[in-house]
Order: C-alpha cells, then sequence, then structure tokens
C-alpha cells in the first residue's frame, strides 16, 4: 500500500505523522515538518512516485504555516505537509526537486512576502513588479466587509 | 473611337481602351470576390454571411471600399516612408499589366504578344518584391517575419510552377497565348496532364499566399504578417492586388489547361468567366478547409515532392512527344 | 524598443499580452535566433482580481460566484469543488438526484468546455471552420443548460447540499436529442480534422511531454494523459455519483499534440456516455439536503477537496476557523501547473509550434491568475 510506503520512506526524517480523516479533510496522511526538513520530504516523496498536487501558506497572524499537498497518479494517497514557519523566516525551495514547485514558490512569495532560498528566479508573479505589498497577509488593509 | 483611332493608329487605341476595360475589370471583379469569398465562407461554415446591405449583402464591399477610402492613411513613425509608400502600388501594378495578354475569347485580347506566357510569369514574380519591401520598411518584426516567409515561400513554389508550365508549352510548341488555347480545341490539356495541373493548382494557391499557405499572413501567428501596419486604402491596395492576382492565376490555368474560352452554344467569354470563377471557387474552397502547414513542411513540400513530381512530369511530356 | 547590436545572435519576440492565440491575456517573452525560440518565458497577472483575498472578505455562499469566475469554461466542475469542500467541512449529505443532476451539468459543461477548445484550437492552425462548427453545436448545449441553471457560461447552480433547481422533462428530452446530434458531427471532425493530413503533420511528435516531466512539474489532466498516466480523478478519487457509470478513460501512448487532441476528443465521447446512463438511472427524490443552515458555519479544520476539470485537477483547499467566513481559500488550478511546463517544451521549436503547443496545453488564463 502507497501510504505504508511513504511512511517508511519518511521515518529516517523523525517528523510527526499521522493517518488523515479522508472523509472530513480530504488526506490520507498527515505530516508535520520544520522548514530544514522540506526538501528531505519532497525528495523522499518523489521516490515513490507522488507529485506536487499544491503549494501555498496560511497567515496565522503571529507565524505562517506552509501546506504542500502531495498525491499520486497510480494509487491514490494524499499526503498533507504542514510546516510551520516564522513570521521574517524563509523556507528552502523545492524547484530543484520539483520544477512543478517554481511558479508555486513565485506566487507565496508574491501574495505572503515569504523568501524561499535557492529558487532560480524568485521574481512577483501575479502582482506587478513594481508592486511594494503583499495582499494575502492578514494586516493588509482589510476592510470592513459585508454580511 | 475614330478619333483615338486617328491620333494613335488601331494598336494605341486598343491599348487605351483595353486599360480603361481592365481597371474597370480588376475594380468589378475584385468586389465581387471579396462579396463570393464571405459568402462561401459563410455558407461553409453553417451561417448566412452579409445580408443587410443590399440583396444578400451584394453592396456589402461597396459599403467596405467606402469606409476603407475614408480612413486616415496612419504612417508609423519610424518607418522608411519612401518604400512603405511605394509597396502597395509595386504589389499592385505587375498584376494590372498581366492582363495585357490574357485571351478573354478570340478576339478580345488587348496585345497577343509571341512571349505572352513569359511576359506573365515575369510579372507574377514582381510582387514578392513588393511584399519584401511592405515588410521591411514596416520597421516591425512581425512584419520583417512575414515577408521573409513570404519571398521564401514564393521563390520555392515558382520553380514547380515554371516546370508545369513548360510542359504544356513542349505540347503546343509556342508562347503565345491564343495559340495555346487554339491547340485545345479537342482535347482539354487537364486530361492529357493532370499532375501538372494538380501541381500548378496547388503552386497557384502557394504564389497568391492563399490558405494552407497563407504564413506570410498567418493570423493566428505573427498578427496581419507583412501588412500589419498597413490600414485604410494602402491595405485595401494589398487586398486588391491578391484577388486580382488569384483571377490571373487562374486565368492561366484556365488557358493552359481547362480550353481558354472554348464552349459550346455560349459566347466564348463566358465560358472563359465561368472556368476562371469555377477555380476561383476552388482556391476558395481550399481556404475554409484546411488548417495552415508549418513553414518548414511548406517549403519542404515545395523542393522535396513538387520540383521532383514537376520534373518527371516535364520528362515523360518530353518522351511520349518525341516518340509520337 | 529594441537594442541591436553586432554580438548578438538572439533577438526578443513579445507573444501577447493581445494577440489572437494566446486564450487570454497571457504574454510569452520569446527569445528567437531566426525562427527558433531559444527561450520562452511566459509572463502572467494581467487578469488577477484577488479571489482568494476576496474569499477571506466574503461569506461561504457568497464566495460561491466566484468560481464561475475564476475557470468560466468548466464553471460547473468548480461550483462543485467548492461546494463539495464546504460539505465536507459541514458533513452535509448530497441526496442521490441531486448527486446526478450536477453529474449530468457538470459533464454537460464539460462538452461545451472541450468544443471551445477544439474550435479554437484548430483557429490557431488555420483552419477557420471549425470553430463554428463547434460553436453551432455549443449553441444547442447552452440552450439547454440555460433552461435550468439560469446563465450560459458563468454558472453558479450548485449550493453546499445540492442543487436549487430540478431538471424538466424538457431538458430530459432536449439532452437525449443533443446527445444523438452530437455523435453524427464527431464523426465529421473525425473525417475532417482528425484525419487530415496538414493537421496531423503539424501536431505529430511536436510537444512531447515525458511521464517523468508530468510528475515532476505536478501536471494533470489530458496533458498527463496523453502521455500514457491514467489518471483522472473521476475514477482515481471517485467522488459524486461517478462510480455508478460506466465508462473509460481514453489515453495516448507517446504525449505529443496529437495524442492530447485525440484524448480530448475521446473524453467528449465518453461525457456523452456517462450522461445517456445518468438520465436512463435518474432516481427521483430530493435535491437538496435537509437542514442546510441559512448561514453556514463549518467547524475548525481544513479540507482539500479535487474534481476532474475540463484541464485537470481542481483542487479546493479551506482553512477555516470556525467561523461564517473561510479563514483562507486556495484554489489550486489545472492550468496554472500545465502552463508551467512550457519554457520546456518551446526550447529548440518555431513559433508555430509554439502556438500548437500552448493550444494543446488548452490554458484558461483567468484560472492562473485568479
Amino acid at each position: 500500500m502507497l501510504i505504508d510506503k511513504i511512511k517508511q520512506a519518511l521515518a529516517p526524517l523523525n517528523l510527526e505523522v499521522a493517518d488523515g480523516d479522508y472523509a472530513k479533510t480530504g488526506c490520507h496522511l498527515a505530516v508535520a515538518a520544520p522548514p530544514d526538513q522540506i526538501q528531505g520530504v519532497a525528495q523522499a516523496m518523489l521516490d515513490e512516485g507522488c507529485f506536487l498536487e499544491s503549494l501555498t501558506a496560511v497567515d496565522l497572524r503571529e507565524s505562517f504555516d506552509l501546506v504542500y499537498h502531495f498525491a499520486n497518479f497510480s494509487e491514490l494517497c494524499r499526503t498533507v505537509v504542514h510546516v510551520p514557519l516564522g513570521k521574517k523566516k524563509g523556507m528552502p525551495s523545492l524547484s530543484a526537486i520539483y520544477p512543478g514547485a517554481d511558479w508555486y514558490e513565485r506566487e507565496v512569495f508574491d501574495l505572503f512576502g515569504i523568501h524561499f532560498f535557492g529558487h532560480p528566479n524568485l521574481k512577483r508573479l501575479l502582482l506587478p513588479e513594481d508592486a511594494d505589498f503583499h495582499p494575502l497577509l492578514k494586516d493588509f488593509g482589510a476592510s470592513e466587509s459585508n454580511d | 473611337m475614330e478619333l483615338l483611332a486617328q491620333f494613335l493608329g488601331i494598336e494605341g487605341a486598343r491599348m487605351i481602351v483595353g486599360l480603361i476595360a481592365v481597371i474597370a475589370l480588376v475594380s468589378v471583379n475584385a468586389l465581387f470576390l471579396i462579396w463570393m469569398e464571405r459568402k462561401v465562407a459563410a455558407h461553409m461554415q453553417l451561417r448566412p454571411g452579409p445580408m443587410e446591405v443590399g440583396p444578400h449583402g451584394a453592396i456589402q464591399t461597396v459599403a467596405d471600399a467606402l469606409k476603407l477610402m475614408g480612413k486616415e492613411l496612419i504612417t508609423p513613425d519610424e518607418v522608411d516612408k519612401p518604400i512603405f509608400w511605394l509597396a502597395p502600388i509595386v504589389v499592385f501594378l505587375p498584376v494590372l499589366l498581366s492582363f495585357l495578354v490574357v485571351p478573354f475569347s478570340q478576339t478580345w485580347i488587348i496585345r497577343d504578344m509571341n512571349v505572352g506566357i513569359v511576359l506573365i510569369l515575369a510579372f507574377s514574380t514582381l510582387p514578392v518584391l513588393a511584399i519584401l519591401m511592405a515588410g521591411w520598411a514596416s520597421n516591425n518584426k512581425y512584419a520583417v517575419f512575414g515577408a521573409i516567409r513570404s519571398v521564401a515561400q514564393n521563390i520555392a513554389y515558382e520553380i514547380p510552377l515554371l516546370i508545369t508550365v513548360m510542359s504544356i508549352i513542349l505540347m503546343v510548341g509556342s508562347f503565345k497565348l491564343s495559340d495555346i488555347v487554339a491547340a485545345q480545341s479537342q482535347y482539354w490539356y487537364v486530361l492529357l496532364q493532370p499532375l501538372a495541373f494538380i501541381i500548378y493548382i496547388t503552386c497557384g494557391t502557394a504564389e497568391t499566399n492563399r490558405a494552407p499557405f497563407d504564413l506570410p499572413e498567418a493570423e493566428s501567428e505573427l498578427v496581419a504578417g507583412f501588412h500589419t501596419e498597413y490600414s485604410g486604402m494602402r491595405f485595401a491596395l494589398f487586398f486588391l492586388a491578391e484577388y486580382t492576382n488569384m483571377f490571373i492565376v487562374s486565368a492561366i490555368a484556365t488557358v493552359l489547361f481547362l480550353g481558354g474560352w472554348h464552349g459550346p452554344f455560349l459566347p466564348g467569354v463566358i465560358w472563359f468567366l465561368l472556368k476562371v470563377y469555377a477555380l476561383i471557387f476552388l482556391m476558395m474552397w481550399f481556404r475554409w478547409t484546411f488548417p495552415r502547414v508549418r513553414f518548414d513542411q511548406l517549403i519542404t513540400f515545395a523542393w522535396k515532392i513538387l520540383i521532383p513530381l514537376a520534373f518527371a512530369n516535364l520528362l515523360i511530356t518530353a518522351l511520349v512527344l518525341k516518340l509520337r | 524598443m529594441i537594442e541591436y547590436s553586432l554580438e548578438e545572435k538572439t533577438y526578443t519576440l513579445n507573444l501577447g499580452p493581445q494577440h489572437p492565440s494566446t486564450h487570454g491575456v497571457l504574454r510569452v517573452l520569446l527569445e528567437m535566433e531566426g525562427e527558433f525560440i531559444t527561450k520562452a518565458e511566459p509572463v502572467i497577472g494581467y487578469g488577477h482580481r484577488g479571489h482568494e483575498h476576496m474569499a477571506e472578505n466574503r461569506n461561504y455562499l457568497q464566495f460561491l460566484p466566484n468560481m464561475a469566475r475564476v475557470d468560466y469554461l468548466h464553471a460547473l466542475a468548480f461550483n462543485q469543488g467548492y461546494c463539495m469542500a464546504v460539505e465536507k467541512l459541514m458533513g452535509l449529505a448530497v441526496p442521490e438526484r441531486g448527486e446526478f443532476i450536477r453529474v449530468i451539468t457538470a459533464e454537460l459543461n464539460r462538452i461545451s468546455s472541450h468544443l471551445v477548445w477544439l474550435g479554437a484550437y484548430l483557429l490557431d492552425l488555420g483552419a477557420f471552420t471549425p470553430i463554428l462548427y463547434c460553436f453551432d453545436d455549443r449553441e444547442n448545449l447552452l440552450d439547454l443548460l440555460d433552461r435550468i441553471t439560469g446563465s450560459r457560461l458563468t454558472y453558479c447552480f450548485f449550493r453546499p447540499g445540492g442543487v436549487p433547481q430540478d431538471l424538466d422533462d424538457e431538458f430530459i428530452t432536449g439532452t437525449r436529442a443533443f446527445i444523438k446530434r452530437l455523435r453524427t458531427r464527431f464523426k465529421d471532425y473525425d473525417n475532417l480534422v482528425t484525419k487530415n493530413v496538414i493537421f496531423i503533420n503539424r501536431t505529430k511528435d511536436v510537444g512531447v511531454i515525458t511521464k517523468d516531466q508530468c510528475v515532476k512539474y505536478g501536471l494533470t489532466g489530458p496533458m498527463v494523459r496523453g502521455s500514457g498516466i491514467a489518471y483522472d480523478i473521476r475514477k482515481s478519487e471517485p467522488y459524486s455519483a461517478y462510480p455508478q457509470f460506466d465508462f473509460v478513460i481514453p489515453i495516448g501512448d507517446k504525449g505529443d499534440i496529437l495524442d492530447r487532441y485525440v484524448v480530448r476528443v475521446r473524453e467528449m465521447e465518453q461525457s456523452l456516455r456517462i450522461i445517456e446512463q445518468a438520465l436512463d438511472k435518474l432516481p427521483n427524490g430530493p435535491i437538496m439536503a435537509e437542514k442546510v443552515p441559512k448561514r453556514l458555519k463549518p467547524a475548525a479544520g481544513e479540507v482539500y477537496q479535487a474534481v476532474e476539470t475540463a484541464r485537470g485537477e481542481f483542487g479546493c483547499y479551506i482553512v477555516s476557523q470556525g467561523d461564517i467566513k473561510p479563514y483562507r481559500i486556495k484554489l489550486r488550478v489545472p492550468s496554472f501547473g500545465n502552463l508551467s511546463i512550457l519554457p520546456e517544451l518551446a526550447v529548440d521549436t518555431l513559433v508555430a509550434d509554439l502556438v500548437a503547443i500552448l493550444g494543446s496545453i488548452d490554458v484558461v488564463v483567468p484560472e492562473i491568475d485568479r
């Protein structure tokens, strides 16, 4: 079973790995990893033939939570990796392992301001190049909304 | 008429009258062809086409021409002005002059030169120069691209065209267009030289930059190719030249392969026009059916397939004539 | 302004943002050597409207119409992904008839999206007529969907818990007639396009994507199916009523443009099969779950819901903190990953090939920009 192979592959990294509640969260495996381990996790997932489904960040006001989703073409097993990141800190880039992560990391940089070390081309992706703000941060000019 | 004949001599009068007739023909032809193209395209695309202006949109082209004439002639800043302005004229004049030798019927021919076919082939090469002028002078990368493609395409497809025409000339023994038509009183040459006909139609379509060989104007790749920077009346001249060129190419095909003005009951000129417009319809049919070939495939097709085929056809023709 | 230098062998050409072939506001910066491309860099963001930010300032039901504006061509699949994500968070179960209606309308929408792709792609290749035939077929389809959803393009038809409007008999007979008509039309498309020598020469062995590239770039949809990977979320991670229907996943073998083209055309045929079976087996019953609260207030948690759209996998990732407004919504759109492989595919090709490859990726730029 793929989920066991992934657990085995991740075992040497000594991370918190738990079974996910698929019916509620859509993920089979939930992993929590520190920033310096993310490249190891990604390499392990690539070796198991998984692809990077999604890469995003959540602004938790006091810190960030980077969320990586991995899935597999041949067997259904979605793994979500949560990486807590302090404000003003950077993350290692996955673009050497997964070239597809290139644009996702640029988008996260664009919208949140998180820096990715080792990224070949960390420019803004969606906003104009000369923009000087990061719109998805929680303290970015949120106006009163309608109910 | 007699007054003119007194001053200029019969030949001179004939040329003047012919010139006026040709200009009239070219304008009416373009008007008609543009309307025909739009209707043919429309019906092939399951829609009616222009219907508003005049019965079944018959006056639509007149309305469009008036609109084009009223447009501002925009000259972009950095263009090479003399060449930019000359290009539409150079693209149009040679095609106009080709009408000198086209035999519309037994007597309706302005000047029956004994190098008729050579004259037309020579003149049909000149518009390429004009396209290069237009593309280069526009100071626009897309335009230069279109012009370069056009030159390569025209050179490549000129050669099989000439060779197939040679096959016909071999059979007739004369360059005079009226002789070629007269030689087909028994059988039309399309029956004796079907391969040459197919090659000629293919090359003719390529010479006039029509789809599927319309890379110089490839809208979806190069915006508008070599005439990107042209607007208004200048653009109209390019258009006019394209349709007139189609007419000339079809007219030559009719003379060489379809027996010119030969045909029962109806006067020769009617048969001639019917055959020409049938071939033009064929060219339009191609445009709305096929996708576009890629440029390197286009050139490969000409050099590696059409030229050997045309040569083979010429050799076989020569052999058969020798053995007869 | 271009700067020339005698030493430079390459020059820069800009494809877009206004260009007949870039399917939206996409700019591709090309570095070219003659007619060959040495480097291609897509520049996106011209249509960034801030949908994910909007999500944080609206409640769950107010955000639903945004989904249709993200991918306007297959809006119902995006509707479905979002609604299913919210349903998972709230623990709502959609009744069977509601699921069937969702499947029927989403599959009809898939066909209409593929018809647009087909027409526009052939227009890029220079064939002017097929687009009008495709749009003619599509008119029929849009009228059908208009009857029950109320819109022709940007549908906002599903709700968390089911669908708000039921099908009527006219819709069912109209759909059956449409299925019959489209099947005869497919024969025309096959004869005029798929077997056309010029078309095959332009698409065979061009833009080949290997299986390795599929994994590394996170491609989904017809891009991977053309390369031989049988990955379709409707079969691999079944949702809604799809397990009840019998359909195959068309796959190619080489991963060139022709394979992707054939995969999409066959997918349309499979969608027709699904719709037929759904209409035959349509159960009676309610179309909306009972007790759906007026103010959706899911419990705190996160959810990732994947659905198969015409372009690939749409993933809706919602983080809720127990409020009536979502805390964060991430829309994982298929064209985003699919387009990121363009720089690698474009090296050493002609501009004509680039246009063909770009068309075969089937991008909808608004969903990339969000």
